[in-house]
């Protein structure tokens, strides 16, 4: 019976309006991801589910118990819930051991069996995350993703009844992080806890949520699987943070087509196969970089006419600039789709 | 679900099955308030009760002592040598620390950590301490100038540390190690590639170092001249030693003549004495405030200890000017002092014949006064340094954890009394503990626990910036790490804060402790019979002439700190080695 639920939550620093009536919920062995740019409520959104700080005004119930309003709040020690720090937060006085033992001490309702043989759990939990036989090393003496996953087995080594992650993996280098993303989604397959990832970065966000809560100045944006939110994104916001999209300016003929504005030109009619319906009050059309094809420009052809401004290569892909009428897009192409800062190329929307 | 969900939700309010798990939130508030009123009673109120009294006539309030003391030529002589004093002694440090500094952190000079041990100790040795070494090394009788007279064969006076210049130089040599330590922390912080930057645009090094390292470094150096311009104000052991034999007076040493002096009206012109200088050194503190304000040094960038310049051939007469710098102003002080302490009767030569052991004893067996007051000294130590490390790192915590306005001004508050001269803070806690309510008189003043209450005021905010540099390295989500995975209040403290904590606590509390237990001007205010500390005595034997005594306790006194030096930093290293690797 883990699940978690945030009923109306708002906190206020001051002046300062972090939250704004926030509603979720967080469902047995769900992986939610609360995803969005610095500043905007996400860290705080965590830190009440943990206890550090008071709502303002909400419920936040934890397993049908209500644990924060107003005016009481249940403190972290109390919750049993695990989390993993942006700074890993290992004690650099303790070795791992002691750092992974130290919730079976001092949790409550910890399995009585944990309890009996902390060594064998101990060593349970680190061969899981990979690093068996390190317990008698000092924090000092591992690598950053060695620290990280001490971190890991230190929060979830007494069977939390939700896993609270902040950024776990923004200070580790873009190979370990990838490698870690796939430990944590193991992790989470094996334990099938509750997870609540705090992440800006979108990659991540998609890759391991069953759940993307998209958040923005304190409020929620869009919430939805992460097919919905790449491929449905409900506001400008989420269409630009999530998928990078470009906003091509234009007018809806109906929900399926869209009329794309050109200099001096007709409009060109394209079609439209996703439902994008809260951009028609926008008068634009989301268009991410991928969902762009560049062919050579023929003279006197009928089409929309751009022009090369940056060609970023990318190993794998290419990324460009391409400057149309007034606006510069970004677009990224297969390897074989080559052109030259200056060339003239006609765009193509595949949406 | 959801509907399950609200049903629970609406049974359980209807059940009114709301657990009590904490205290209401509001005793986090009430919080503040705690802080708030012992702050207040403790710290400023005593300043308050000064400038009561400086302005209290016997026809009520108003300016009559301050019109009286300022039409006074013996004031105004004081305010022109604490001035002169301060002021020459700091450029003087400047100068000392900034290129000391300058030689650590960038060339390739050896012996650096010898250097920096050397270069700490003034601030370690009680300055009245380190005076009464340089009368025995340059005084009138003293080892510079009867070389001097040996070596010509008749009488000369090379130089006779009584008088202004003495103060000046002894004063300058004695707050040195302030602007070397501030200048060193912000020489390290500047990145080397800026003076890369300047080099490969065609600077030249003279100009690097004028253009880019000087300006950069100056927040730490203006900081530290700062320090020792208040620090200069402050000092009374120096001017006491130097200055009043030669009949030079300074506002520390008047203050403390009016006091003791007693008389009509002494405590009310005392203060209004400690008003001027106090508002002289606040001066010095607003003036290092609005030149630090505009200060743009990344204080995050990380610690860079590379050597960046080669001195080559020049190293050598580098190490023998500092090794030879060290030597006269460390080194011979302390050991003609030592000397003296030997010594049978005043005077006579450092002969084999002339040496003996029975000052020593004298100090330590036969005078009940000494004793007295090295158990004194010793109690109040170790109680002004427990309650500072207990109280003062709940502050710290307290002030880290709650980034507001009103920690910062608790924080200013609580700084009071170790920015203003020890002087004025001592006469505040006179007239402040005579009868801290109208119509209480607890009966404290002129008895220890006074003393106690003074350095507890005075030494406290050292504790809290002790403290503060530890709990900021730690970090707040260390805490937060242990409190999610279930530890209680008490688990918490002793398994994880306090062990981390240490290093910081524990520099707080050597620092006070050693502050305390060699302290002169407040415990010269205010002891009294059966309450008398170290630095009383030794000023009580070198008033009285007796500087086989006094020279010999200043001796046991040094030889004291230089041991718990050894073992503070046997214990350093043993901590790094454990816990950073």
């Amino acid at each position: 019976m883990n699940e978690a639920r945030v009923m109306g939550v708002s906190k206020r620093f001051g002046e300062v309006v972090a939250l704004h009536r926030i509603d979720l919920h967080i469902g047995k062995g769900e992986f939610v991801a609360l995803l969005g740019p610095s500043g905007c409520g996400k860290t705080t959104l965590l830190r009440l589910l943990a206890g550090f700080e008071s709502p303002s005004s909400g419920e936040i119930w934890l397993n049908q118990e209500l644990v924060a309003d107003q005016d009481r709040r249940m403190p972290p020690e109390q919750r049993r819930i695990g989390m993993v720090f942006q700074s890993f937060a290992l004690w650099p006085h303790l070795t791992v051991y002691d750092n992974v033992a130290f919730p079976l001490r001092h949790q409550q309702h910890v399995p009585e069996e944990y309890k009996q043989n902390p060594r064998a759990r101990v060593a349970q939990m680190l061969e899981m995350v990979g690093l068996g036989g390190m317990e008698k090393r000092y924090p000092s003496q591992l690598s950053g993703g060695q620290k990280q996953r001490v971190a890991l087995a230190r929060a979830i080594v007494f069977n939390p009844t939700l896993l609270l992650m902040d950024e776990p993996l923004s200070s580790l280098d873009a190979e370990l992080r990838i490698q870690m993303r796939k430990e944590i989604q193991h992790i989470h397959r094996e334990l099938g806890t509750s997870i609540v990832y705090v992440t800006h970065d979108q990659s991540e966000a998609l890759a391991m949520a069953d759940k993307i809560i998209v958040m923005r100045g304190g409020r929620i944006e869009q919430a939805g699987t992460p097919h919905e939110i790449y491929y449905e994104p409900q506001s400008p916001f989420v269409a630009k943070f999530v998928g990078r999209a470009n906003f091509v300016k234009g007018s809806w003929a109906d929900s399926s087509t869209f009329l794309l504005e050109r200099k001096g030109q007709t409009s060109l009619p394209v079609r439209v196969s996703q439902d994008l319906t809260p951009f028609q009050r926008e008068q634009v059309l989301p268009v991410r970089p991928d969902q762009i094809r560049l062919h050579p420009w023929h003279d006197g052809q009928d089409g929309v006419k751009g022009r090369v401004q940056h060609v970023q290569f990318q190993g794998r892909e290419l990324l460009y600039s391409i400057q149309v009428g007034e606006e510069e897009w970004e677009v990224s192409t297969d390897i074989a789709t080559r052109f030259a800062y200056g060339d003239q190329v006609a765009v193509e929307l595949v949406v | 679900m959801a509907t399950n969900w609200q049903t629970t939700l609406t049974k359980r309010q209807a059940e009114g099955r709301r657990r009590l798990w904490t205290a209401p939130l509001p005793m986090e508030k009430a919080a503040g308030w705690l802080v708030l009123l012992p702050v207040a009673f403790f710290f400023v109120y005593p300043l308050w009760k000064l400038v009561i009294l400086s302005v209290k006539t016997e026809a009520g309030l108003g300016l009559g002592i301050f019109s009286e003391l300022l039409a006074d030529a013996r004031t105004w002589s004081a305010v022109y040598h604490s001035l002169t004093a301060a002021v020459l002694s700091t450029v003087l440090a400047l100068v000392i620390g900034v290129s000391l500094a300058w030689l650590c952190a960038y060339t390739d000079i050896r012996f650096k950590g010898a250097i920096h041990v050397m270069a700490m100790l003034p601030l370690l040795i009680p300055s009245y301490v380190m005076t009464l070494a340089w009368t025995q090394m340059a005084g009138p009788a003293g080892v510079l100038n009867r070389f001097a007279s040996w070596l010509m064969g008749f009488p000369v006076e090379l130089w006779n540390v009584y008088g202004l210049d003495g103060i000046i130089v002894v004063m300058g040599l004695s707050h040195y190690p302030l602007v070397y330590m501030l200048t060193l922390s912000v020489l390290y912080r500047i990145p080397k590639e800026l003076e890369w930057a300047a080099r490969s645009c065609g600077a030249s090094s003279r100009s690097v170092l004028g253009q880019v390292t000087l300006p950069l470094a100056l927040p730490g150096i203006a900081s530290g001249g700062l320090l020792a311009f208040i620090s200069g104000l402050d000092n009374f052991g120096i001017p006491a030693l130097l200055g009043i034999p030669a009949g030079i007076p300074v506002l520390s040493t008047l203050i403390y003549e009016q006091v003791i002096g007693f008389g009509p009206s002494a405590f009310g012109r005392a203060s209004v004495l400690s008003i001027l200088l106090g508002i002289i050194a606040l001066g010095g503190t607003g003036l290092q405030w609005l030149l630090l304000r505009k200060s743009r040094v990344d204080q995050t960038s990380a610690e860079d200890r590379s050597v960046r310049y080669t001195l080559g051939k020049k190293r050598f007469l580098a190490e023998g000017a500092v090794g030879l710098f060290l030597l006269i102003t460390s080194f011979l002080p302390l050991l003609s002092m030592a000397s003296t302490a030997f010594i049978k009767a005043y005077g006579l030569p450092f002969l084999a014949e002339n040496l003996t052991w029975k000052h020593f004893l004298f100090v330590l067996r036969d005078h009940a006064g000494t004793r007295e007051a090295l158990g004194n000294s010793l109690m109040l130590a170790g109680l002004t340094g427990a309650l500072c490390l207990i109280v003062g790192t709940l502050f710290a915590y307290w002030r880290v954890q709650r980034p507001h306005k009103l920690g910062k001004m608790l924080e200013g508050a609580v700084s009071l009394p170790y920015a203003l001269p020890g002087m004025v803070v001592g006469l505040a806690m006179i007239l402040t503990w005579m009868e801290p309510i109208p119509g209480w008189q607890p009966g404290i003043y002129g008895t220890v626990w006074m003393i106690l209450i003074a350095y507890v005021t005075r030494f406290f905010i050292l504790q809290v910036k002790s403290s503060t540099v530890s709990i900021l390295q730690v970090g707040r989500e260390v805490e937060e790490a242990a409190r999610i995975s279930g530890g209680k209040l008490w688990t918490r403290w002793g398994r994880i804060l306090l062990p981390l904590y240490a290093p910081g606590m524990l520099t707080g509390l050597f620092l006070v402790m050693l502050t305390a237990f060699t302290e002169l001007t407040i415990s010269s205010l205010l002891w009294s019979s059966g309450s008398q500390t170290i630095g009383v005595v030794i000023f009580g034997f070198e008033q009285a002439g007796s500087t086989t005594l006094s020279t010999a306790l200043s001796t046991l006194i040094v030889t004291a700190i230089l041991i718990l030096l050894a073992i503070g930093g046997l214990w350093k290293r043993y901590w790094q080695r454990r816990v950073e690797g």
